[in-house]
């Protein structure tokens, strides 16, 4: 069709209310740019535009356009009423209580982990310690506690070069305020402070390091003390450990 | 109808309005609804007549303007009369989805092609034609201000304003067609022929 025959048809085309092969024809002007069905079409628009104007008056509410705003990020979505905004203020008290608990409950967490870690690492130092004296070519070992009916029993070894290790089991629970120490007792001398510990469940391992004389050594002895520990032991061996000078 | 004769009476600001929101500028959206917001909505509401869709509609038609405000002509382009042939098309469109229409032949998105739109502002501008349009809708005989209305408000086409009105099609041909030339008088534009 040519824009003659189609000229009829703009208004209805504008309007959407175009029936029969018209439209299809209309649109297929436009696309390339036909400026007679452009200047007609965009004639008919104006007219069609117009007709708007009998619609009555009508406001909006004033959601609307921050709404749209809002959309497009210029604004924030619609204000909230007073109680809304004052429990919404409550919530937020209420989470930062909670935040702040947990973030106590967490600190606390955390303290406990350093400590256990701390503590772990301590024990990995004191076993490999333990390690280094049992694997050592000029350790000496000496055992204890064999002959009575339900001592403290274990063993003592002694590297020149590593120090002392103390293994044993079936110790008492020491009274409150107490703590075993160790001595290494010289041969004709008096006993040398060699560490405190406690027992876990009857069991100890104690490592005393540093060079130690194993052959001027009589003897490895742990006395029950008080916690701050003693010069010289206080009150009887609960262990013996005497040495037969003989290298392993 | 003030609402509608605001919108097409813009200031001279509109051009570079329309640059602005090319530039994706928010606040001048903003503005853009200030100027046609009451309009658009006015006119959507006339179309589907519940407060809640009409206020859907319109924000959509302005997201639809924002996301394609590169199609419009910064220079020529007249941003009111498309921003409103977007708004009716979103309503009509709404009205045949809800009530189970088919959709008619035309593509209603066509209706919203941009270029349509160029240097339309200015001629609109040069007469008092929205009021005269009002006017003239306002003294068309019932018969054809009822076809008018079911057009452009209601989106029939003539065949199902036919069935409606109980006419037969060529009547109701004719009424369009008259109405339409009375508006065209008031509008001092001559009618295709």
């Amino acid at each position: 069709m040519n824009c003659d025959e189609l000229r009829d048809h703009y208004d209805l085309y504008a309007l959407d209310i175009a029936e029969g092969p018209e439209p299809g024809e209309i649109r297929a002007h436009l696309q390339r740019g036909c400026e007679v069905c452009m200047a007609g079409m965009k004639r008919s628009l104006e007219t069609v535009t117009l007709i708007g104007a009998g619609a009555p008056w009508a406001e909006p509410s004033s959601q609307l356009r921050r709404r749209i705003l809002a959309s497009v990020g210029l604004e924030q979505p619609a204000g909230l009423p007073w109680w809304a905004a004052a429990l919404a203020v409550a919530a937020l008290g209420v989470v930062a209580l909670y935040l702040a608990a947990g973030s106590k409950q967490y600190e606390q967490t955390a303290a406990r982990l350093r400590t256990e870690v701390r503590e772990q690492t301590a024990q990995i130092a004191g076993l490999t310690e333990a390690f280094a004296i049992l694997s050592g070519p000029n350790t000496t070992e000496a055992s204890f506690g064999g002959a009575q009916p339900r001592p403290p029993q274990g063993k003592v070894f002694l590297n020149p070069a590593r120090g002392v290790l103390l293994i044993a089991s079936n110790l008492p629970r020491t009274p409150a305020h107490k703590i075993y120490e160790m001595w290494i007792i010289p041969k004709g001398a008096k006993p040398v402070p060699a560490g405190l510990f406690q027992s876990q469940e009857g069991r100890a391992m104690h490592v005393q390091s540093g060079a130690v004389d194993v052959a001027s050594t009589a003897a490895v002895a742990v006395t029950v003390e008080n916690e701050a520990g003693a010069g010289q032991p206080t009150t009887q061996p609960v262990i013996v450990a005497a040495l037969p000078v003989a290298p392993r | 109808m003030l609402p509608i004769i605001l919108a097409i009476y813009a200031g001279p600001e509109e051009q570079a309005l329309i640059a602005r929101l090319q530039h994706r500028d928010p606040q001048a959206l903003a503005e853009l609804y200030d100027s046609y917001g009451r309009a658009a909505y006015a006119l959507v509401l006339r179309v589907v007549r519940d407060r809640a869709i009409a206020e859907d509609l319109v924000q959509e038609t302005f997201l639809r303007v924002w996301n394609r405000i590169h199609l419009i002509d910064s220079g020529k382009g007249a941003i009111g009369p498309w921003l409103l042939a977007i708004a009716r098309n979103r309503a009509i469109d709404y009205l045949r989805s809800s009530a189970g229409r088919e959709r008619n032949r035309i593509e209603l998105s066509e209706i919203e092609h941009a270029p349509l739109y160029r240097e339309m502002e200015a001629e609109i501008l040069i007469s008092d034609q929205a009021r005269r349009v009002k006017a003239a809708m306002d003294r068309l005989a019932p018969n054809y201000r009822t076809v008018m209305e079911l057009a452009y408000f209601e989106g029939l086409s003539q065949t199902e304003m036919s069935i409606k009105l109980g006419q037969p099609l060529g009547t109701i041909k004719t009424w369009v067609r008259t109405a339409l030339q009375s508006l065209r008088d008031e509008l001092g534009v001559a009618v295709p022929s």
